[in-house]
C-alpha cells in the first residue's frame, strides 16, 4: 500500500535549487490535509550540505542517494536511480519543481514506471482522497482543475514561482543514505561544461526597480522611449523573451524562465502580455504594473495596477508625469 | 538521415478562448488553428538538417481532420511525407502518455535517427509527450535544444539551462530532442511547394491499424474543470485619457508602493 | 538588387477568394466538366487540363470576409441546387421577424410598412466567413488550388493585356531589405486574370487607373461598415431576427443606418454603415456605432450579452452608374471590386455570385475559343447586364444619388425612385465621397463629447481592434503607403484637423506631437483591410497596399 509523499530536492554542483522548497510548500500542504508524511531525495555526490539544508525543513527523512554515475547529471543516471528509490519507498505522490532539469528526465522516470504526471502546476488541493492539481493551458489563459486517476505514485511538478520558499515550514529531518544498483544503468548522453554566453552585466536581481518591455513595443527604435521613463524613474530596463530573441537588447537583461528571476519592489510591464515563461519571472515582485492595449491580457491578472491604452501614449506621459513629481 | 517531425496543431495565438458550456475545455466551435509554435521551429531545424546531411523528414501529426492544414503546410515547407493518426478514438487521448503510445506506436514501423518535437505545446503544455515517446522507443534524448550537430552515430546538442546557462551534450542516434522555440527563423512556404505537397504521401492511419483501442487510449489524468484564471491579486485598472492614467499612476507609485 | 522570381503557369488566375471568385471558380470547374462531357459524347476533343488558382492575401479562406449579412439565395441555388438541404451549407436561419425603425436620440417610430428593398422574407441570415469557408472547401474538393497568404502585389501586363499577377515578396524587414528567410513574389501568369478583391481592391484600383476603366463611369461611392458579434445569456433575439434603423446617432447629412440580426447560438450580430461621404471631418465610424449602442433600444437588447468580436470593412455602394469597365484583354473585374453591390438591398453577396458565375461562362467560351481578349472577354458585361444582377442594380440606380443631397432629399428621392421602378426626371451626378469632407473650421468642440467607453457596452478602439483577432509581423515596411507626410502635418493639420484619425476605425493612424513637432504614425499592424482610408483621406494622398502574406484580421463567424 503506497504512503508518504516523495519530494525530489534538486542540486547543481552542491547547491540546492531554491525552487525544490517552494514544491516543497505543496508537499507540506497535501501532507497536512492527509497526513501522509514527507520524506525527500538528493541524488549525486558530494551532497550532504544539501541534505543537510533540506533536513532543515519539516521533512520526515530525507534520503541521499550517491553513485558515481550521479556525479553529473545525465537523464538516464537520474531516472535509473529514482526508478528504484520510488520502488522501494512506494509513496502516494512523487512531487517536483518544474524545472529545466526536471522536465528532461521526470517524464521519462514517469512513462518507464508506467504512472501520470501531472506537470507545471500552480496549486493544489486535497478532495476526499485524492489531490486535485491546477495547471494552466493555452499559456496561463486558461486554468483547469485537473485529477490524476492512475494508481499511485502519482508525479506531480509545480511551476516556479507558484509557492513561496519562505512559506515552507522548518523542522528538523533524519538524513539517511538510500542503497541503489546503478551497475545495469546505461549512461547514454555525455555532458560537456556548463557556460553562459551572455556575460551577465547587469545583476537585474538586484534592481530594486525594473521597467520591462515585450512585443508590444514593435520595433526597436521605439525602446528608447521605455528607456526614457526607466531612466525618469531611476529603473533598470528588461525585456521578455522575444525582444532579446530579436536583439533588440541584450539576452542579459531578460526576464522569465530561460532569463534571470527577479523580485524588485516594482516591476512595470510595458506591453508584455504576460506568457507564464515571463510570468515565473517576475510574478514576486511587491508591486507590478501592466501596461498593455490588450484588456484581457494574463499579465493584468498578476498586476497590482493596469492600464488598459496604447503605450505610444501612456508611456511617454507617465515619464513626464514622473519627472514631475521628481521636481525635474 | 531521417528526421521524424511530431507536430501539433493547435488555436492560433491570438484567438480569443471562451469556455465550453460543460466547463471542462474551450469552445472549439469559433476557433481557427496553426501549428504548435515551438513544433514549426522543430519542423525548421529537420528541413535545415536535411538540407546540410539529405535524408526524409516525415511528419507525423495526431488529431482529426482539421490538423490536415497543418500537415499540407509542413509538406509544402519541405517534408517529404506524413502519417496522421486520424481517428475518433484518438480523440480521447487527451493526456500525454496516451497521445504518446499513439506515436510511438506510429513509429514502432519507421526508421529514424531523430525525432523531433517541440519543447512543449502551446494547448495543454504537458512537456512531456516527446519524452514518454523516447521511454516507450527505448530511445535517447535531449530537451529544450539550441542547437543540433549530427556527428556520426551520435548527434551533438546545444540544451538550454535556466538563467542563461547552457551546455553541450552528445546523445547517440537514434535520439529525441524536444527543439525550444525561436532557434531558426522559419522559412515561407512557396507556391511551387505547395504544389508539389499535393502529390506527397499523407498516411491516414487508424487506431485499429496501429492495434490501439479505445481501452489504450483512456487518459489516466482528466481536467475536472477549466475556467478563466482567478486573479491572484487585487487588480486596480486605472482609466481615463494618458496623462490622467500617468498622473493616477504616479500618485500611486509615489504614496502606495513608494517607490518614487 | 534583382531578385530572381519563379514564374507559375496558370490557366486562370482568380485574385481574392471571396463569394465573387469562388463562385467563379466552382461554376468554372462545373461548366468545364459539363463541356468535356459533351465532348466526348459527340466525339470531339475535351478541353486539355484547366488549371484554376485563387490566391488570398488572408491566412485562411474567410478569414477577410466581413459582412452583415442577409443572403439572397437567387444566385446560391443556381451555383448549388442543393445548398438549403441537409444542413450542407452552413446557413444560420430563415429570415423570421423583420422589423425597420427610425431612430430618434431616445425613441424610435416603426415604419409601419417595410420597404420593398428592405423586405427579407425568403432570405437568410448568414455568417459570410462560414459561408466562404464552406464555398473554399467545395473549391478545393473540386480541384481549384487555393493559396492563402499569398497577396497579389502588381498586376502583369504585356503592352495593356493584363498576363497575370505578381505576388508579394514576404520576409522584407521594415526598412524594406531582405531578412534571412526572404521569400520572393512569383508571377503567375494566366490566360485570364479575374479581380475579385473586394471592396477598393488595390490592384482593381491600379488596373482601372492604368486602363482607365472608369471614364464613363460616375466616381465610385462607399459605406463602411463597423460591426460587432455578441454572445447572449438568453435566446431574446432569435436565429433570424432582423432590425434594420435609420436615423440617430447619424447626422442628416451622413447616409447609412445599422442592422441587428439574429444568429445561431445566442450570437446578435449588429453593425453600423456610415456613408463614406460625410461633411463633419471629425466624424468617427466607429465611435458613431458606439454611440448607436447608447440607445436605449439597443443597450436594452445587448444588457448581459457579451462582445465577443469586432470588425469594419467598407463595401461600395454607389451602384449602377459607378460600375467601371469590367472586362478588358486578360482581365475581369467580379463582385465588389467591380462596385457590384446594390446599396438599396444593402446586399452585395447574391450579385458577387452571380458576377463570378457569369465571369465563368465567359471564361469557358474565351477557352474553347482560345481568345482572351475582350472581344470574348467583353460578353462578361452584356450578360451581367441581362441578368438579375444587373436588371435590380439598374432599378436601384438612383438611390445612393439622391442621398448624396442628404438624407432629407435621399429618402424622398429614394421613395419617389422606388415607386418609379428607379426613374427620375433627370440622372443625378454625383462627386466622389472624400470631395465631401468639409474644411474643419466650421465644426468646433468634440463630436462626441460624453461618450464614454463602459468596457461593458461600448469600447474604446483599440479594445475592439483586439476583438478583430488583427495580426501583422511587425517587421514589414508598413502597407499604408501615405504619398506626402508634409501634407498630413502641414495642409491637413490646419484644414481638416487629420482626419485619418477618426475615419479609420483601427486606430492606425496617429499624429504624435515629439519636441514641439508633428507627424503621423502608422500603426499598420492594427489595420483590419477596410480600405476606408484610402477612399475616404480628402487628399488621396494614402494607398493601401497588401501587406505580407497572411496579416490582417481573422473574422472567425463574422
Amino acid at each position: 500500500m503506497s504512503e508518504g509523499i516523495l519530494l525530489f530536492v534538486e542540486q547543481r554542483d552542491g547547491a540546492l535549487n531554491r525552487t525544490s522548497f517552494e514544491a516543497l510548500v505543496a508537499a507540506q500542504q497535501i501532507a497536512a490535509a492527509t497526513g501522509d508524511k514527507i520524506s525527500a531525495v538528493v541524488l549525486g555526490q558530494g551532497i550532504g550540505a544539501v541534505a543537510g539544508e533540506a533536513a532543515e525543513k519539516k521533512i520526515d527523512v530525507v534520503y541521499t542517494v550517491e553513485d558515481d554515475k550521479l556525479s553529473e547529471y545525465t537523464p538516464d543516471g537520474y531516472v535509473g536511480a529514482l526508478k528504484q528509490v520510488v520502488e522501494k519507498l512506494d509513496p502516494r505522490y512523487v512531487i517536483f519543481s518544474h524545472t529545466y532539469r526536471v522536465r528532461d528526465f521526470a517524464p521519462r522516470l514517469a512513462a518507464a514506471l508506467g504512472k501520470a504526471f501531472v506537470t507545471d502546476c500552480i496549486g493544489c488541493r486535497v478532495e476526499g482522497n485524492d489531490v486535485v492539481f491546477t495547471r494552466q493551458i493555452f499559456q496561463g489563459k486558461i486554468a483547469t482543475d485537473v485529477r490524476a486517476t492512475d494508481q499511485p505514485p502519482i508525479f506531480a511538478s509545480f511551476q516556479a514561482g507558484a509557492y513561496r520558499a519562505d512559506k515552507a515550514e522548518a523542522g528538523t529531518a533524519e538524513v539517511k543514505p538510500l542503497e541503489v544498483n546503478l551497475s545495469d544503468v546505461v549512461i547514454r548522453s555525455k555532458p560537456e561544461e556548463k557556460f553562459q554566453e551572455a556575460k551577465q552585466a547587469v545583476d537585474l536581481t538586484q534592481a530594486p526597480l525594473i521597467v520591462s518591455v515585450g512585443r508590444g513595443i514593435k520595433n526597436q527604435e521605439n525602446i528608447a522611449i521605455v528607456q526614457e521613463l526607466a531612466t525618469a524613474l531611476g529603473a533598470e530596463i528588461a525585456a521578455s523573451r522575444p525582444i532579446c530573441d530579436n536583439e533588440w537588447l541584450p539576452m542579459d537583461r531578460q526576464i522569465g524562465s530561460s532569463g534571470q528571476t527577479v523580485a524588485p519592489k516594482l516591476y512595470l510591464a510595458v506591453g508584455i502580455s504576460g506568457a507564464i515563461q515571463h510570468v515565473v519571472g517576475m510574478k514576486n515582485s511587491q508591486t507590478i504594473v501592466a501596461i498593455n492595449k490588450d484588456p484581457e491580457a494574463p499579465i493584468f491578472d498578476i498586476a497590482d495596477y493596469g492600464i488598459v491604452g496604447d503605450l505610444f501614449e501612456v508611456v511617454p506621459a507617465l515619464t513626464a508625469e514622473v519627472k514631475k513629481a521628481k521636481g525635474e | 538521415m531521417n528526421i521524424v517531425v511530431c507536430l501539433k496543431q493547435v488555436p492560433k495565438k491570438d484567438s480569443i478562448l471562451r469556455i465550453a458550456p460543460d466547463q471542462k475545455w474551450i469552445d472549439e466551435r469559433d476557433l481557427s488553428y496553426e501549428m504548435s509554435e515551438a513544433d514549426a521551429y522543430a519542423l525548421e531545424e529537420a528541413l535545415r538538417q536535411k538540407e546540410k546531411h539529405g535524408g526524409e523528414v516525415i511528419v507525423l501529426s495526431l488529431g482529426p481532420e482539421r490538423v490536415k492544414q497543418s500537415i499540407k503546410e509542413a509538406l509544402a515547407k519541405g517534408a517529404d511525407r506524413a502519417i496522421h493518426l486520424n481517428d475518433p478514438v484518438f480523440e480521447q487521448a487527451t493526456d500525454a502518455p496516451a497521445i504518446a503510445k499513439a506515436l510511438a506506436a506510429a513509429l514502432k514501423n519507421e526508421t529514424f535517427d531523430l525525432i523531433f518535437t517541440g519543447l512543449q505545446s502551446d494547448d495543454y503544455g504537458y512537456a512531456q509527450v516527446g519524452l514518454i515517446v523516447a521511454e516507450l522507443l527505448g530511445v535517447s534524448s535531449a530537451t529544450i535544444v539550441m542547437e543540433v550537430q549530427p556527428e556520426g552515430q551520435e548527434v551533438r546538442v546545444k540544451r538550454e539551462l535556466e538563467s542563461g546557462w547552457f551546455q553541450w551534450v552528445k546523445v547517440p542516434m537514434p535520439a529525441l530532442l524536444t527543439i525550444q522555440s525561436g532557434i531558426n527563423q522559419l522559412r515561407y512556404a512557396t507556391l511551387k511547394g505547395i504544389m508539389a505537397a499535393k502529390k506527397k504521401e499523407i498516411r491516414d492511419v487508424k487506431a485499429a491499424d496501429l492495434g490501439l483501442t479505445a481501452e489504450d487510449m483512456k487518459p489516466v489524468q482528466t481536467i475536472e474543470r477549466a475556467y478563466l484564471p482567478q486573479k491572484s491579486k487585487q487588480t486596480e485598472m486605472l482609466e481615463g485619457k494618458p496623462a490622467e492614467v500617468a498622473a493616477k499612476l504616479v500618485e500611486k507609485l509615489r504614496f502606495d508602493a513608494r517607490v518614487i | 538588387m534583382t531578385i530572381e522570381r519563379d514564374t507559375l503557369e496558370m490557366d486562370v488566375l482568380l485574385v481574392g477568394a471571396g463569394p465573387a471568385n469562388l463562385s467563379c471558380a466552382l461554376h468554372l470547374t462545373n461548366l468545364i466538366n459539363a463541356h468535356n462531357g459533351r465532348a466526348k459524347a459527340a466525339g470531339r476533343k475535351p478541353l486539355d487540363e484547366i488549371n484554376i488558382a485563387v490566391i488570398e492575401k488572408a491566412a485562411e479562406i474567410g478569414a477577410h470576409q466581413l459582412s452583415g449579412a442577409v443572403l439572397d439565395p437567387v444566385s446560391l441555388r443556381e451555383l448549388v441546387p442543393d445548398f438549403e438541404k441537409h444542413g450542407q451549407a452552413p446557413l444560420e436561419a430563415p429570415v423570421g421577424s423583420e422589423h425597420v425603425y427610425f431612430l430618434t436620440k431616445r425613441g424610435r417610430v416603426e415604419l409601419p410598412v417595410l420597404p420593398p428593398p428592405l423586405r427579407n422574407h425568403g432570405n437568410y441570415v448568414v455568417s459570410l466567413n462560414k459561408l466562404i469557408r464552406w464555398l473554399g472547401d467545395k473549391c478545393e474538393a473540386a480541384g481549384v488550388n487555393i493559396f492563402p497568404e499569398f497577396p497579389g502585389a502588381d498586376v502583369l501586363y504585356e503592352g495593356d493585356k493584363v498576363i497575370g499577377v505578381r505576388t508579394g515578396d514576404k520576409g522584407i524587414d521594415k526598412n524594406g531589405n531582405a531578412k534571412p528567410n526572404f521569400e520572393p513574389g512569383v508571377d503567375i501568369v494566366a490566360k485570364v486574370t479575374v479581380l475579385g478583391e473586394g471592396v477598393r481592391g488595390s490592384l482593381t484600383k491600379q488596373l482601372i487607373s492604368r486602363l482607365k476603366l472608369d471614364v464613363a463611369s460616375d466616381p465610385q461611392v462607399f459605406s463602411v461598415g463597423i460591426k460587432e458579434l455578441w454572445e447572449m445569456p438568453d435566446n431574446r433575439f432569435p436565429a433570424g431576427s432582423v432590425i434594420h434603423t435609420l436615423g440617430w446617432p447619424l447626422d442628416s447629412h451622413t447616409f447609412g443606418g445599422s442592422w441587428i440580426y439574429g444568429m445561431r447560438d445566442r450570437i446578435i450580430n449588429l453593425g453600423l454603415a456610415v456613408g463614406l461621404d460625410y461633411r463633419d471631418p471629425r466624424l468617427d465610424p466607429h465611435h458613431e456605432f458606439q454611440k448607436f449602442k447608447t440607445h436605449p433600444f439597443i443597450a436594452d437588447l445587448l444588457k448581459g450579452g457579451k462582445l465577443i468580436r469586432y470588425g469594419a470593412k467598407a463595401m461600395p455602394v454607389g451602384g449602377w452608374y459607378t460600375i467601371p469597365q469590367l472586362a478588358a484583354d486578360g482581365v475581369m473585374i467580379v463582385g465588389d471590386s467591380g462596385a457590384l453591390l446594390n446599396g438599396e438591398r444593402l446586399k452585395g453577396i447574391h450579385t458577387a455570385i452571380r458576377s463570378g458565375m457569369l465571369a465563368a461562362e465567359t471564361i469557358l467560351e474565351a477557352l474553347v475559343a482560345e481568345d482572351y481578349s475582350r472581344n470574348v472577354l467583353g460578353r462578361y458585361e452584356a450578360r451581367l447586364k441581362e441578368s438579375h444582377v444587373g436588371k435590380e442594380l439598374y432599378k436601384a440606380r438612383n438611390f445612393h444619388q439622391a442621398f448624396d443631397r442628404g438624407r432629407n432629399f435621399g429618402l424622398l428621392t429614394a421613395g419617389i425612385s422606388m415607386m418609379t421602378g428607379g426613374r427620375l426626371p433627370r440622372r443625378l451626378k454625383i462627386k466622389a465621397g472624400h470631395q465631401h469632407m468639409e474644411k474643419r473650421d466650421g465644426f468646433q468642440g468634440d463630436r462626441y463629447d460624453g461618450l464614454k467607453y463602459d468596457d461593458k457596452l461600448t469600447f474604446a478602439k483599440l479594445t475592439d481592434v483586439y476583438y478583430s483577432s488583427t495580426h501583422h509581423d511587425e517587421d514589414q515596411p508598413a502597407h499604408l503607403k501615405v504619398v506626402d507626410f508634409n501634407i498630413c502635418v502641414e495642409r491637413c493639420t490646419v484644414e481638416y484637423g487629420n482626419p485619418c484619425q477618426n475615419f479609420c476605425p483601427a486606430s492606425v493612424y496617429e499624429m504624435i506631437e515629439e519636441k514641439g513637432a508633428r507627424r503621423l504614425q502608422i500603426n499598420f499592424s492594427n489595420c483590419v483591410h477596410c480600405k476606408t482610408c484610402d477612399i475616404m483621406d480628402p487628399y488621396q494622398i494614402i494607398n493601401w497596399v497588401t501587406p505580407e502574406g497572411g496579416g490582417g484580421p481573422n473574422y472567425r463567424n463574422m
